[in-house]
């Protein structure tokens, strides 16, 4: 099966595509080396041709006819020119000496170059006529060039051969190995398909790019089966949450059915039912609100907003809050602190964390909204002096419907931290929970605004510092 | 025929919720027109003689809002209230309000849709034009930025006057905590805290402590009301 879909593989096919190419390339600069050689050694034959044909030309120079015929018989009785052929042929052709049997038709003319054709192999002579009409020829039988060329062709055409072979080898390799990680991949998808979520792609601990692969794969099914988890956490919680009030409410109609009950009465039920419906709307509208956060558009509708405007409207809407709770409200706002946000839903989140913290904050706390700039960028805070939130209850505080036990059975749907962190997330905010010792500190740390916003181009922050100053935002 | 300013068209397909609609606002003395689909809505809307339109945002055949600023294209000003379910809410929905127009998010309490349309129909424009606010023994001087009581100033802070202000624009109207956030705070959405409630309730300790009778009522379930007794 590995075989078949290594075959079908489209690292195979690239593979081959590129075994083609440097192949044809290959064969493209052998070819050139092999006639560049071969055009180079039959020059250098031509020349020692020519210089034989000299060296007869010196013999007659120097002896005449017969100087050349000496020089002729000389060399021909040499075995160190076998291979080689002369001829000296008076004005009517006529064969003086040498080792061919005739002139041959093709060498006409004072001199020149002639290629003889002869048994098996050609001749290649150089010929020339003398000044007493007689003429000289030299040639050379290139067997031996023959015998190079073929040696040189074969050795480049093996190498060719092995390059193409090693190439194709290397691709169909490579192919089988990619095929054989990403079938381990579809494996262990099949198996979550058909299984669940639990599967896991194996490592080989090579931390290779097929290892980050799966790694990353793996992460990603991790936070998949988190978000499974956790929606079902939430119908369940959903379901639970609803069930209460609505049995309450069918124990309630239930009575009215059977007993009759006066206008009054009557009235006092439906409006008691409306309130508890009211309460289940609200809870609906709080999830509505959150997965319609969790789904917008990041950046959709941002301004660059001053936080510390923001903070301060904040605090002025929840001052009778604090005064209705004897709590004391603090704020530490007075620069501009710019983040790029949007205005109603930071200021929704705010409004939880600041009802939060005065309702859990205990009567007669303190309660400080601060909003500045670290060396990370701008931050908002809500702190309170109330039993503040365990260590190991920080990672849950922003689950749906999450409820710490002492708050159980406080007003409340364990819906605030959830929008809270919703709209963090939207904005690219961290949410960091602290320890105020005592009680609890929740800061939102926003990515710093891009530099090209200046302040002039913030949104209108309503409510000025002036406003707040005249009244005193800190009650006892 | 009743006069315009009691005079409701209410464009809605589900005849359901046209039925709710209707029973709801003729409970509450308005006369209303019903359209079933998009073209009687526009043949109605033309008509112009109507106080306010509630308009379903997914009418058959067209967009709510396509019927809205098609009716404006022929110069018909009747405020409109949109209908939408939440998953249609958009920046195009979201800008009706700066358009002077409203919308509401589906499901809604009727209560709630009550308290929209009479906030719609009250909008006229000459009553933006006083600087002077009365309602029963209480005096608001916008010009002046003062509250007076039976002649005792009180005082109040900027947002708190802002708040009354919009009380007493609509006073005798139901107003429900949304609307408060969304013309008081300039913030649109609905609050889950009982936030507004408080600062109302502070508002209202400022303005009836010791005073014969009280002026500003919460309305159970919807809102509040500024009244002065009959």
């Amino acid at each position: 099966m590995l075989l078949g879909k290594t075959l079908h593989s489209s690292t195979l096919r690239l593979a081959l595509i590129y075994v083609g190419l440097f192949a044809a390339a290959i064969i493209g600069l052998f070819g050139y080396l092999y006639w560049s050689t071969l055009s180079y050694v039959h020059a250098q034959s031509d020349r020692s041709i020519a210089a034989e044909r000299s060296v007869l030309d010196g013999a007659f120079a120097a002896g005449g006819r017969r100087g050349v015929v000496e020089a002729i018989d000389r060399r021909l009785r040499d075995r160190h020119f076998a291979g080689w052929s002369y001829l000296l042929a008076d004005g009517s052709l006529t064969v003086v000496a040498g080792n061919l049997r005739a002139w041959p038709r093709s060498a006409a003319g004072e001199r020149g170059w002639a290629d003889i054709p002869g048994d098996g192999s050609r001749l290649r002579a150089a010929y020339a006529r003398l000044t007493n009409g007689d003429r000289i020829l030299v040639g050379r039988r290139p067997a031996r060039l023959a015998g190079f060329a073929r040696t040189l062709g074969f050795g480049l055409a093996s190498a060719v051969g092995l390059i193409i072979l090693l190439a194709a080898g290397a691709g169909i390799s490579t192919a089988r190995r990619s095929v054989s990680r990403i079938e381990a991949i579809n494996v262990t998808s099949r198996e979550i398909m058909r299984a669940g979520l639990g599967r896991r792609i194996p490592l080989r601990g090579t931390g290779d790019e097929w290892d980050e692969l799966a790694a990353n794969l793996n992460s990603m099914l991790d936070r998949i089966s988190d978000l499974v988890e956790a929606n079902r956490q939430v119908s369940d919680n959903i379901a639970h949450d609803l069930r209460t009030p609505l049995t309450r409410m069918r124990a309630r109609l239930e009575r009215a059915c059977y007993q009759p009950l006066t206008a009054p009465q009557y009235r006092s039920l439906l409006g008691e039912v409306i309130a508890e419906l009211d309460g289940i709307l609200r809870t609906f509208s709080s999830l509505l609100r959150i997965s319609q956060i969790e789904a917008r558009n990041p950046r959709a509708g941002f301004r660059n907003l001053d936080l510390a405007a923001l903070a301060r409207e904040v605090a002025e809407l929840f001052d009778a809050t604090a005064e209705e709770h004897s709590v004391s409200l603090g704020i530490a706002a007075e620069r501009g602190v710019f983040a790029l946000a949007d205005r109603d839903l930071l200021f929704d989140a705010l409004s939880n964390l600041l009802d939060n913290a005065i309702i859990h904050g205990g009567r007669g706390g303190q309660v400080r909204i601060e909003a500045g700039v670290d060396t990370d960028g701008p931050v908002v805070s809500v702190a309170d002096h109330g039993p503040g939130i365990p260590p190991e209850e920080h990672r849950h505080v922003f689950k749906r419907f999450y409820r710490l036990e002492q708050s159980r059975n406080s007003p409340g749907n364990g819906l605030g931290l959830s929008l809270v962190a919703a709209v963090a997330n939207l904005h690219g905010a961290r949410i960091r929970i602290e320890d105020n010792g005592p009680g609890l500190k929740v800061a939102l740390h926003f990515p710093s605004p891009p530099e090209n916003l200046a302040p002039g181009n913030s949104a209108p922050a309503g409510t000025e510092l002036g406003e707040l100053e005249g009244e005193g935002l800190t009650r006892g | 025929m009743a006069t315009s300013a009691r005079r409701v068209l209410v464009i809605e397909d589900d005849p359901e919720t046209a039925d709710q609609i209707v029973e709801c606002l003729r409970a509450s003395g308005y006369h209303t027109d019903l359209a079933l689909d998009g073209t009687e809505g526009l043949q109605l809307g033309r008509i112009a003689e109507y106080a306010v339109m509630t308009v379903d945002r997914l009418l058959p055949g067209i967009d709510g809002l396509e019927l809205i600023r098609q009716l404006r294209a022929e110069a018909v000003t009747t405020p409109a209230l949109i209908l939408s379910a939440l998953g249609e809410i958009d920046d195009r929905v979201r800008g009706l309000r700066m358009g002077g127009d409203d919308y509401l998010i589906k499901p809604f309490a009727l209560s709630e849709m009550l308290a929209r349309v009479d906030a719609l129909a009250r909008r006229s424009p000459t009553a933006l034009k006083e600087t002077m606010l009365r309602v029963g023994d209480l005096e608001i001087d916008l010009l002046g930025r003062t509250v007076r009581r039976s002649g005792k100033e009180i005082e109040l802070l900027p947002r708190e006057f802002r708040l009354l202000e919009y009380l007493v624009r609509n006073a005798d109207r139901v107003v429900s905590r949304t609307m408060l956030l969304q013309h008081v705070w300039d913030l649109h959405f609905d609050p889950t805290t009982n936030v507004i409630d408080v600062y109302v309730g502070r508002l209202r300790r400022k303005l009836d402590s010791g005073e014969s009778y009280p002026l500003l009522h919460t309305v159970r379930g919807v809102g509040f009301c500024l009244r002065a007794p009959r």
